[in-house]
């Protein structure tokens, strides 16, 4: 007996087990053979075949395939790679909705072999010579029965199959809760929407036999069956996306051209020795390996040809690898010189690689989309983005099942959102997990709680859905449907059925197109300057040789800079306190989870403290790190330098540590790196030492090239920051989506001596503006304002300006929410002769009964009525309504709503002055990150402030299990603490914290009668 | 003829902690939280003012509010017991007036006393002699307000709340309110009332200050009302008594809440048997069935289903509710509680139709519901049910507390 068609949880909300527990299941039940087929699709696919070969089963790659409407289903089981094609062709054709079973099953049926139950199906597909057999099922039945005498008398294999569900027999309740959750209800009411159906579980061939024993051929004829189908999975080598010009030589030729044409460009006619050198270097290597189209590929996306044959030059960033390689830079896929800054080309490509180098591009991103439009119609058939598989999470499955379970929306966020950070691997039950945090210590886990966690822990990992990768696009030579199934994400872009790992396994090569904000921020700030006279030559920029530049950065005062705005990177850069380049390419490397530790010791060499190599055998491997792995291709490096790694084995060892489920692999590289160093007589202690710091480039750490190509980027904000700040800022906000809230950086602008000025009709545009010494806040701070509102206000006032509420109430017609939220904002305010926004709101109202009231437009100018004497709002009020609808406010620090404050409060500006004291001050928080200390402990760092500065704090474990129920952003807290100073970056060590504003409430009428 | 109207009302803040405080006096003056306690997820019914000071509110989860009111004593509702001592209440008001308006146990009254002075002396002896006698006799220490107006009448006894009393003479109405903050005024809430804030308007002298043109502006076809109330000006009846044509209409509670389909439809087939043998016992049917629904999370749906001829039967009136439930209940939040109104209600013909156009199942039907009737007129309530109804469970009661 061989299964031919079990489903995995890749069939979306449709089974439970994932493949690699089905042939876990499959081997201990003494199969040799296992066909998965999930429901229209070939998710599973990689992860399938990775666990064939790890318990030695022979897999049989299928699909079960749905009709579009109607509900006759089709297994489909691949012979060979014709059958592949065909059945990637197939799916793709569903998930577009142009499937016709009869038709198209009939056409693409070329090494497929097709079981079915529908006997009409059947036989046409019969008829038209197509490879069918009938699926009795896993028990024999009354249809079966005939089924199988209409199998007989046409000469067609009649198969037993287990067509299950579920993972194991236990798994029933969760099917439940799976269907619960696809249909949008609750377990008890889901027969009211889908016919409840009986569910199998595979189950021993034994068992098989023994029902079918009245019918012993179905089983045998499952052998034959799979027999047949030898396809053991894709094998395509390594899929290139192919260039337009390509004959015989000619992209090579091509790429060596452009390529010292740019270098021109960038160096001067005059090319040094070591351009040349290089340039020849890397050119050969590409050729030799084939590379050459790739490169002129990527190009043409950067920098697509427009419509009259000239370059569109996109303000880009070249991350990963790439940055390494001179041939890029010269093509301007990449903006930092490899060789002033000592990259190798070797990190990006060297002959021993086999498997694909991946060249990824950041772009504004608000020009991402376009980019990706323009590749996915140049490339039209032929390209599509690679997907993500979203699996259950624990807060999405938690919320999901509470859902199913019929709990209140508000009372699930209470929870969910208070779930900063779930360890994977951690001890006991989801609920044991959740009441041992913090941030949980007033939750009620009461029934049915307990209930829901049991159920919801056992959805963690479930594939829930697909959704798009954030850039990665595959190209390929021919349609792309035949190497791999296409369906459509909700926003109408084709995506691949794969996701990221399993793209690079089937060798086909993934471009990443990024959106970056800063890239926007940078183009926004560079444009204003210009309007405005400024002058920058971005060809010859080099903002990190400019001394205000670096100053700034060597003091952290890099709020809103690219990737340095953190507190995490702004304390450093002002313990490091350099400013130099070279070192905040190191910084914005070295700062990454479980690192802690090492950024402590870099410091302190930085500072000329002693240190060792990591090992004598190391050398002077990592001489410019001061001795510390900073970045990935540190890993790789010291493996060969202590365990005797080939390159391509280490690159192989820094490669996996980036996966997920790796475990398993990483095992084996553990194994031969012990091995290479004990044989190399290296102690113990050094190996388990160097291994764990190996370790913490788990899942979150850069190549140098990256971290170059970044801090380029960071600089380049750095000195707008500090040469243009108006303009930088309001650029900042502008694009949104900063490492803090746009009233964080309201006050940053405030704190740089800027003037905020109100939003106002006549003058803002839609985005922030900045000019000299000023800030004029954009109509997109408004909240509830509608992009349609904002476009028509500003193009309405380019005809002629508003002269009064009325005028431009009747061009705008704003909606009610708008209008009343453009008064609060103050937006009115010039308008308003009377300067009493509550006379605004009146006559808004006003205007609005006279609209309803005049169906038809007068050609007369509208008149209103005299409104009543009413008096303008008290300040309070005032600022309330504008901080409801701001967010910030203007003239103030919010701080002020808070009422009146306890005395004896320090400002957080004169902080400095008490070092080494305890203080108590009053503070706004504005964001916080949780880490997790050696013993596994929950600490929090949070960023305050206050109307004269910022400050830093720390939570260590105890105070942040004491406060962290009561700590939400967008408030105001009362801290006491101690004021710590380490190489000069100041934080507060918080022991109390209260919140300000809590008091007795009135208490309003009683109910009704 | 125009003849001047006293109203009294009596209020007794926060009825149901009252009465339990008569019940036990050991909890006069402790933090008190009404719920019921046993099981998981259940809401506050009732608190004491100490409770609401400290953040406790009605409908909120019990183990979030004893988390706010450590020191709070947590008690059952016993709805009957409140029912008692509202009847005992009501029985010492309805001596003075027939016209008396209340609610079914919220402690709040109002009585018209128009025209009585001949037989019981002026309005506010009434009122004053009402207080002493509920307070000796019940324990009860109600708030009492004259004034020319329900309205008026009840602004005052917000006025004074917790306790105390209050007289607005005759034509000083609107002097009276003029000061008040605009949300002491009954029937203004929400988005009316976030509107007057935007407006600066936050006393109802301001609000009176405005002409009904002005506040057509404003608040459209509520100007006119909004003009007189803020003025002190209510024409409204107090309505006394059982009325012919009331709806009759019962409510269950899940505790805790549910969305389990059983559990709803054997509370609503509790529901359909007590407001079927109401009809019946007043001889009446119904042509509507409403369905209320209240969620988890606050929300609230209301569906109805009619036909043209009214029915009494626990059949007939299931199939009108199952039709409404199936409309109104869409989502999957739990319920926190069902509701079923009986309205359009018209008297049952006694006389026989010549041509019986009732099957035979419907007369047997009718007849099994006669006898089950008539076994719970004589044996209890509980004794008899459907065999898809809940059981019924019944309320703490051991108390020896008697209100009469």
């Amino acid at each position: 007996m061989v299964p031919l068609r079990v489903r995995s949880s890749y069939s979306l909300l449709r089974a439970t087990g994932s493949p690699a527990a089905l042939c876990r299941l499959a081997v201990t039940l003494g199969y040799a053979t296992l066909a998965l087929t999930d429901r229209d699709n070939l998710y599973g696919l990689w992860s399938f075949l990775a666990a064939c070969r790890r318990e030695q089963l022979h897999p049989i790659v299928g699909a079960e395939l749905s009709e579009t409407e109607g509900d006759r289903v089709v297994t489909c089981l691949v012979k060979n790679i014709d059958g592949y094609r065909n059945l990637s062709l197939l799916l793709s054709k569903r998930h577009a909705g142009e499937l016709d079973v009869e038709k198209d099953l009939g056409g693409h049926a070329e090494g497929l072999f097709l079981l079915g139950r529908d006997r009409e199906l059947l036989e046409i597909l019969h008829q038209q010579g197509v490879q069918v057999a009938a699926d009795l099922g896993p028990r024999p039945t009354e249809a079966g029965r005939s089924l199988r005498e209409w199998a007989k008398l046409r000469g067609v294999p009649a198969v037993a199959t287990p067509d299950s569900a579920l993972g194991k027999e236990e798994d029933q309740d969760l099917y439940l809760l799976l269907r619960a959750i696809a249909h949008n209800t609750s377990i008890s009411r889901l027969g009211e929407v889908e016919p409840p159906e009986v569910q199998y579980v595979l189950e021993p061939p034994s068992v098989y036999r023994e029902r079918f024993a009245v019918w012993p051929e179905v089983i045998g004829a499952t052998e034959r069956l799979a027999a047949e189908c030898a396809f053991a999975g894709p094998a395509f080598g390594i899929i290139m996306p192919p260039w337009r010009h390509d004959h015989e030589g000619e992209a090579g030729r091509m790429l060596r051209l452009k390529a010292y044409q740019g270098a021109c460009r960038r160096y001067g006619d005059d090319l040094g020795e070591p351009v040349v050198e290089r340039l020849e270097h890397e050119l050969r290597v590409i050729e030799e390996m084939g590379y050459s189209s790739y490169f002129l590929v990527v190009r043409d996306i950067v920098h697509r040809k427009g419509a009259d044959g000239h370059r569109i030059k996109r303000r880009i960033c070249g991350r990963g690898s790439g940055a390494a390689s001179l041939v890029a830079y010269c093509l301007e896929i990449t903006n930092v010189c490899p060789i002033k800054h000592n990259l190798y080309f070797e990190r990006f490509l060297n002959p021993g690689r086999t498997d694909p180098p991946d060249i990824d591009v950041d772009f504004a991103w608000d020009e991402r989309d376009t980019v990706l439009q323009e590749v996915l119609s140049d490339f039209a058939g032929h390209s599509a983005m690679v997907a993500n598989h979203i699996m259950f999470q624990p807060r999405m499955a938690i919320r999901e099942t509470a859902k199913a379970f019929g709990m209140p929306g508000s009372e699930i966020s209470r929870l969910t959102k208070r779930l900063p950070w779930l360890a994977d691997r951690n001890e006991g039950s989801l609920q044991q997990r959740l009441e041992q945090l913090p941030t949980l210590r007033d939750q009620d886990l009461s029934e049915p709680w307990p209930e829901i966690l049991t159920l919801a822990a056992r959805l963690i990992g479930i594939p829930r859905y697909l959704s798009v990768h954030p850039g990665g696009v595959v190209i390929t030579p021919r349609p792309i449907r035949e190497y791999v199934p296409v369906e459509y994400a909700a926003k109408g872009v084709p995506i691949i059925q794969w996701e990221k790992d399993g793209t690079e396994e089937a060798g086909l090569v993934k471009i990443d197109i990024l959106g970056n904000r800063s890239l926007g921020v940078i183009r926004d700030a560079v444009k204003a300057v210009q309007r405005q006279g400024g002058e920058l030559d971005e060809m010859h920029w080099n903002p990190e040789d400019d001394q205000r530049t670096r100053s700034g950065v060597a003091r952290g005062t890099t709020m809103g800079c690219f990737y340095i705005e953190s507190p995490a990177m702004r304390l450093l850069q002002q313990k490091a306190g350099s400013g130099d380049f070279e070192q905040l390419v190191i910084q914005s490397s070295i700062i990454r989870p479980a690192a802690n530790e090492f950024v402590r010791e870099y410091v302190r060499r930085l500072h000329g403290g002693a240190w060792q190599p990591l090992h004598p055998s190391v050398g002077d491997v990592l001489d410019e790190t001061f001795g510390l792995m900073v970045y990935q291709e540190d890993v790789s490096r010291v493996a060969v330098a202590m365990a005797g790694f080939s390159h391509a084995r280490a690159d192989g060892l820094r490669k996996v540590m980036s996966k997920k489920d790796k475990e398993l692999r990483l095992a084996d590289y553990r194994e031969q790196f012990y091995r290479g160093c004990g044989e190399r007589n290296i102690g113990a202690e050094d190996i388990d030492r160097v291994w764990k710091m190996m370790m913490s480039f788990d899942g979150y750490s850069f190549c140098k090239p990256h971290s170059a190509s970044y801090a380029r980027v960071s600089y380049q904000a750095a000195y707008l920051k500090h040469h243009h700040p108006a303009e930088f800022m309001a650029a900042v906000i502008s694009n949104q989506g900063g490492y803090y809230s746009t009233m964080a950086y309201v006050s940053e602008a405030k704190r740089l001596g800027l003037t905020i000025l109100h939003p106002d009709v006549n003058r803002s545009n839609e985005r922030w503006s900045g000019e000299k010494r000023t800030i004029r806040v954009g109509l997109q701070a408004i909240q509830g304002l509608s992009q349609k509102s904002m476009a028509r206000i500003v193009t309405t006032r380019e005809q002629r300006s508003f002269s009064d509420p009325v005028d431009f109430w009747s061009r705008v017609l704003p909606a009610e929410d708008e209008a009343r939220a453009l008064i609060h904002a103050g937006g009115m305010d010039s308008l308003d002769t009377g300067g009493n926004r509550t006379m605004l709101l009146w006559q808004w109202a006003s205007f609005q009964r006279n609209r309803t009231l005049s169906a038809t437009h007068t050609l007369f100018p509208v008149r209103l009525p005299e409104p009543p004497p009413l008096s303008p709002p008290d300040q309070r009020s005032r600022l309330m309504r504008e901080y409801g609808v701001l967010g910030f406010l203007c003239d103030y620090h919010p701080m002020v709503l808070m009422g009146r404050l306890p005395g004896g409060l320090v400002k957080m500006v004169d902080a400095p002055r008490h070092v080494g004291r305890r203080i108590r001050c009053a503070g706004w928080l504005l964001t916080g990150k949780l880490v997790s200390t050696k013993t596994g402990e929950v600490m929090e760092f949070l960023t305050f402030e206050d109307d004269t500065g910022m400050l830093e704090t720390t939570f260590f474990p105890e105070a942040y299990r004491r406060a962290a129920h009561i700590l939400q952003s967008g408030r105001g807290y009362i801290l006491t603490g101690i004021v710590e100073a380490d190489y000069g970056a100041l934080t507060l060590t918080v022991e109390q914290v209260s919140a300000i504003g809590e008091g007795a409430r009135p208490r309003p009428g009683s109910a009704q009668l | 003829m125009y003849r001047e109207r006293s109203i009294l009302h009596f209020n007794v803040a926060d009825f149901a902690v009252a009465v339990e405080r008569v019940a036990d006096s050991s909890l006069a003056r402790r933090p008190l939280i009404i719920a019921p306690p046993a099981a998981a997820r259940s809401v506050v019914f009732d608190m004491s003012e100490e409770a609401y000071q400290a953040g406790v509110q009605k409908g909120m989860f019990l183990n979030q509010a004893t988390r706010l009111c450590r020191e709070a004593t947590v008690l059952q509702p016993r709805v009957e017991l409140y029912r008692r001592a509202m009847a005992g209440f009501l029985k010492r008001v309805q001596y003075y007036s027939p016209q008396v308006e209340h609610g079914v146990e919220d402690g709040h009254l109002f009585v018209d006393v128009t025209g009585t002075h001949r037989l019981f002396g002026p309005a506010q002896d009434v009122g004053l002699r009402v207080r002493r006698e509920v307070r000796d006799g019940l324990g009860i220490n109600p708030i009492w307000t004259l004034a020319g107006n329900k309205l008026v009448a009840k602004v005052s006894s917000r006025l004074v709340k917790p306790v105390g009393e209050y007289i607005v003479a005759p034509g000083e109405e609107e002097v009276f309110l003029a000061p008040l903050q605009i949300g002491l005024l009954p029937g203004v809430y929400g988005k009316e009332l976030r509107t007057m804030g935007e407006l600066q308007i936050s006393t109802i002298g301001q609000l009176a200050g405005l002409s009904p043109r002005q506040l057509m502006v404003v608040f459209g076809s509520r100007a006119s009302w909004l003009h007189g109330a803020s003025r002190g000006h209510d024409d409204s009846m107090v309505m006394g008594g059982v009325q012919e044509a009331m709806p009759v209409d019962h409510e269950h509670c899940f505790t805790p809440d549910t969305n389990d389909r059983q559990e709803v439809e054997a509370a609503l087939a509790t529901l359909i048997a007590r407001v079927g043998s109401e009809l019946r016992a007043r001889g009446k049917a119904a042509r509507r069935v409403g369905i209320w629904l209240r969620y988890s999370d606050g929300n609230h749906v209301v569906r109805q289903a009619s036909v043209k001829e009214g029915t009494c039967s626990d059949f007939g009136l299931r199939r009108l509710a199952m039709d409404a439930l199936q409309r109104a209940w869409l989502r999957r939040t739990r319920l926190r509680s069902i509701r079923l109104v009986c309205d359009r209600l018209h008297r049952q013909s006694p006389q026989l139709t010549l041509f019986p156009e009732t099957s035979v199942e419907t007369r047997r039907q009718e007849k099994l519901l006669g006898a089950m009737d008539a076994i719970r007129g004589r044996y209890g309530k509980r004794v008899i049910a459907l065999g898809r109804q809940c059981p019924d469970e019944p309320e703490p009661d051991n108390t020896d507390v008697v209100f009469h």
